[in-house]
């Protein structure tokens, strides 16, 4: 057996405790990954998992390193990626990826990705035709 | 600063090539010759093609600290560089059809499931899907 498999069975057995806990974040990711485009916030999230927001929040961030609203955010960005790439126009890819409104949506989008959605729709197509 | 290009030492360039193109399914992106045995030789991800680069750097063959420490890796089964996949069970499944050589085969651990193979040019990569 290699240093890494013995490594990987030492820490699996350590995590094993907790499965309640993974149970639940990873319940929490998988329902923010099939309802990005509807309205979502710590409380409904919580409620879902029958758990407190607070405690729902810190277990999220300690096991995937992001806050539930963190996630959602970045899940939204590829999500935007995605409908531009496939020829959405702007103001439909805002509401279909969730965001609420166009104008908060094209300055987080040209925050994080570096381009406005239009601009970033023009370089994909660009790149596709090419 | 931005992330463009990460680095996977091989021995055989072109060997890596053939296996990273023919059996993982990456694309050849960037081949420029440098000297009679070296050239800098990148892929990408078909799915992220704009994504960035696996640099095949040919630094075990010129400098010997980067083989011993390659070597030194490979034998304690430590992935230095993992990829990640929308299913971890269908990528085992299919590379193995392949002939590819698993050390950790599907496992959870917490919020990730992951296994690891041999890439044949000295290195263990491991895949990751986010659970």
């Amino acid at each position: 057996m290699t240093f890494y498999q013995r490594e990987i069975i030492r820490i699996r057995s350590i995590c094993y405790s907790n499965k309640r806990q993974i149970e639940a974040v990873i319940g929490t990711r998988n329902y923010i990954n099939s309802n990005f485009d509807q309205e979502l916030n710590l409380g409904l999230l919580s409620r879902i998992r029958f758990t407190s927001k607070f405690h729902l929040l810190r277990l999220f961030k300690k096991y995937y390193g992001l806050t539930p609203k963190q996630y959602l955010t970045d899940k939204r960005i590829e999500k935007a990626k995605e409908f531009l790439k496939e020829g959405l126009a702007v103001t439909e890819t805002c509401f279909a990826s969730g965001f609420e409104t166009p104008s908060s949506f094209s300055t987080l989008f040209k925050c994080r990705v570096g381009l406005a959605p239009s601009e970033f729709q023009k370089r994909a197509t660009f790149t596709k035709s090419v | 600063m931005k992330v463009k290009v990460i680095s996977v030492p091989v021995g055989d360039q072109e060997k890596a090539l053939q296996f990273y193109t023919r059996k993982l399914g990456f694309l050849k992106k960037v081949d420029v010759p440098i000297s009679k045995d070296s050239r800098w030789l990148t892929v990408v991800s078909k799915e992220e093609q704009d994504g960035p680069e696996v640099l095949f750097e040919p630094s075990p063959n010129h400098f010997e600290p980067a083989k011993t420490y390659q070597k030194a890796l490979f034998d304690a089964g430590i992935p230095y560089t993992q990829f990640n996949v929308d299913s971890v069970m269908q990528e085992y499944e299919r590379l193995v059809n392949l002939g590819v050589e698993f050390s950790v085969r599907p496992t959870e651990m917490r919020t990730v499931k992951i296994a690891v193979f041999d890439d044949t040019c000295g290195n263990n990569i491991q895949i990751v899907e986010m659970l």
